[in-house]
């Protein structure tokens, strides 16, 4: 056992009301400039739908992730040979058509504009080549909200029966807010002939060092969720950087800060390195238990005793302990990993969400089961849609997820009312009452500290003599590659 | 006079240049050392220019390379007239090759909207430093036959008197100019390596090859 600890977000699909916050905070704090206006190191997509960019679930296109070879792991790709044959030209890279033009507007012109008889107006041109763009092709959400549309959504790779979305009463549409994973087997680093991207062994956060990137692109299509971007103007590639500088401080990170729905939770978990590789090698429908399995218990002594050797301090484990995100991904066994197929252990969590309650005038009384609250049988989503999305095909582990958040529904609203509650609901659930509670309480009245468990990471305290050395002088850094 | 400017003074400024500028940016400026791809904006052209380009140039640049290093197992190997006669022509159509794809990239800036914006001076600069070299290259290969003998005795050695500071020109000196001409522009390439983008080919990934897939770095360790 190999004890490391990672921070972690869990996101709650049922909350999020697609109003792209997150992406904007991001947006203005770290992409906002020259050759990353297309980069959305967080964005947020309606499911169904195709995503961003366009079709980024289609691993025979992008060849992202990993797959299983015998009885190893291998990039889907290319090995390490067809990697250096492929440096000059990278058949597998998005081009900018898979994101969009990025553009802007000539606001310039509305108070420049010569007197005429018509209003001036401010016309769209290309960030790229500065040229004047008549008519705008994409977006970063060119689909938003368009579940019901033949031309996007029909286009999910997830919906196996299109007919679903064809049907009024039928259609069903969510919304799906992504940052980068910070994968346990990030395919990003594993592909990169320049070994410019690295895992941080203190918390797991995946970042690019730009002095050592050479620009040779084959991580933007090894991360099967396309959250490597390119970097028109410095050559270079850039992914969310889950604020480090933030985080590493106790602070919460910018999406998570500014969301608006309060769908995020940040917390510590702890993992075991050893495990990692095995549990990618399961198969597809074994995938989520495996990935719950690398997850350790903060609270067992044993786990404690080995991450301390591993240098991972109290503070670190008192927060690993209090972890809104271990509540929810282990021991409440209600957040998944979206797309684990791919095989890079994603560690960002997403709560499926329900169907909407209310159905059509016509089917009401179906929706009668449990006072207001529909069966699972009777949910619009499909759940081979959900399955699909965010547990590798198994629809078992959907079904256990949704019987969960629907018997705790119907168990608070029988509380507010002051109705009797029908305990086997919740038993049947693998529920038990402190259980609910805390599911409620995380999912309504949660505060920023209960939501986001962030410990700081005490640099200062860490080897000071060392910090000294290599503060100042860029060109004294560490040699790349070091360490285990 | 020419042959003091081709063969003295450009050779050492170059390799001034090349030792001094290039560790000086690794240190400073190392944000920059990049290929600077462009192949995000501009996929259709670049693959039939980039990949004719690079295969087409580096087995050639490494004859140049290892015919310098190794000029003696050389002489002896191209001293056959049928290896000579199958090495010349290997050479002469990958150097045709790299000439189309030189000219497809330099075709491609020139046409790409979507590349105005990333395409500065340095660039042309070396686009065209490049057609030239490739260009009196194949032009050599096929006008002044069996270069790849005849280098070995001429080039060669006058390279060795270059590196060992005692330049001796006369090995070169009475060469046709367009010898002259593509000696003097391998000088400039060396000299504007270290200033642009071509720095990218000083770097070969090798520690990936023997690395485990997943790296990490810690802090403290």
């Amino acid at each position: 056992m190999d004890v490391r600890a990672q921070i972690v977000m869990v996101f709650n699909l049922d909350k999020c009301i697609g109003c792209h916050t997150c992406s904007i905070s991001c947006k203005n704090i770290w992409t906002d400039r020259k050759g990353a206006e297309y980069m959305w190191w967080n964005n947020v997509e309606t499911k169904p739908g195709v995503g961003y960019p366009r079709q980024w679930e289609d691993q025979e296109r992008f060849k992202g992730g990993w797959v299983v070879d015998g009885k190893k792991l291998k990039l889907k790709a290319m090995g390490k040979g067809p990697t250096l044959a492929n440096m000059f030209f990278q058949p597998n890279m998005p081009k900018v058509e898979d994101y969009y033009e990025p553009f802007d507007f000539d606001y310039g012109n509305l108070a420049g504009a010569k007197e005429a008889k018509d209003q001036p107006v401010a016309e769209a041109f290309s960030q790229i080549s500065g040229k004047k763009i008549e008519e705008i092709q994409g977006g970063p959400n060119w689909d938003d909200d368009l579940s019901g549309s033949q031309l996007y959504a029909a286009n999910d790779l997830n919906l196996k029966d299109k007919k679903v979305i064809e049907s009024y009463d039928s259609m069903f549409m969510q919304y799906l807010p992504r940052i980068c994973n910070h994968c346990l087997n990030p395919a990003c680093v594993a592909s990169c002939p320049s070994r410019a991207l690295y895992k941080r062994g203190e918390d797991g956060i995946v970042l690019v060092d730009q002095e050592v990137c050479k620009g040779w692109r084959f991580c933007t299509s090894a991360c099967p969720y396309k959250k490597v971007y390119f970097n028109w103007n410095t050559g270079k590639a850039e992914k969310c950087i889950f604020c480090y500088p933030r985080v590493e401080t106790g602070q919460c990170n910018a999406c998570a800060h500014s969301c608006v729905g309060r769908i995020r939770y940040v917390g510590v978990l702890l993992y075991d390195a050893d495990a990692v590789e095995g549990a990618a090698l399961k198969g597809d429908t074994e995938l989520v238990d495996a990935h719950r399995d690398v997850i350790l218990d903060p609270r067992d002594p044993e786990v404690c005793r080995q991450a301390r050797e591993n240098g991972i301090s109290d503070q670190w484990l008192d927060a690993a302990a209090a972890s809104p995100v271990y509540a929810l991904v282990k021991e409440l066994r209600i957040a998944l990993p979206l797309h684990p197929e791919f095989r890079t252990l994603p560690m960002a969590y997403y709560i499926p969400s329900l169907s909407p309650v209310l159905s059509t005038w016509g089917d009401t009384h179906k929706l009668l089961e449990h006072g207001m609250i529909p069966a699972l049988e009777t949910l619009r989503v499909p759940i081979g849609y959900l399955a699909s999305l965010l547990s590798g095909g198994n629809e078992g582990v959907i079904e256990e997820v949704l019987k969960k958040l629907i018997a705790v529904r119907v168990q608070m609203r029988a509380e507010n009312l002051g109705l009797p509650a029908d305990p086997a609901l919740l038993q049947e659930a693998g529920l038990d009452e402190a259980a609910a509670k805390r599911l409620y309480r995380l999912f309504t009245v949660a505060g920023y500290h209960e939501r986001n468990v962030i410990p700081p990471q005490q640099r200062e305290e860490d080897d000071p003599q060392r910090r000294k050395q290599e503060a100042g002088f860029g060109i004294l850094k560490k040699t790349r590659g070091g360490g285990k | 006079m020419l042959n003091s400017f081709i063969f003295i003074a450009l050779p050492y400024t170059a390799l001034a240049l090349l030792l001094l500028v290039t560790p000086y940016r690794f240190l400073s400026n190392r944000l920059t050392w990049t290929a600077y791809s462009t192949q995000f904006l501009e996929r259709k052209v670049l693959y039939w220019g980039i990949n004719p380009w690079h295969y087409g140039i580096l087995p050639i640049l490494l004859a140049h390379i290892v015919g310098f290093a190794f000029p003696g197992a050389f002489k002896g190997l191209l001293g056959n007239p049928e290896t000579l006669v199958g090495v010349e022509s290997v050479l002469f159509g990958l150097g045709a090759f790299a000439v189309l794809g030189v000219v497809l990239l330099l075709l491609r800036r020139v046409n790409s909207a979507m590349l105005k914006r990333v395409t500065f001076t340095s660039d042309w600069l070396i686009l065209y430093l490049l057609l030239f070299q490739a260009g009196t290259g194949i032009y050599i290969g096929y006008v002044l036959r069996w270069g790849s003998q005849w280098y070995l005795h001429t080039a060669v050695p006058y390279l060795w008197s270059i590196v060992s500071f005692q330049p001796q020109i006369e090995y070169v000196a009475d060469l046709p100019l367009v010898f002259k001409l593509h000696a003097a522009c391998a000088f400039l390439i060396v000299a504007v390596l270290p200033f642009t983008k071509l720095v990218h080919m000083l770097y070969l990934p090798v520690d990936f090859l023997k690395d485990p897939p997943l790296l990490y770095r810690w802090r403290s360790k």
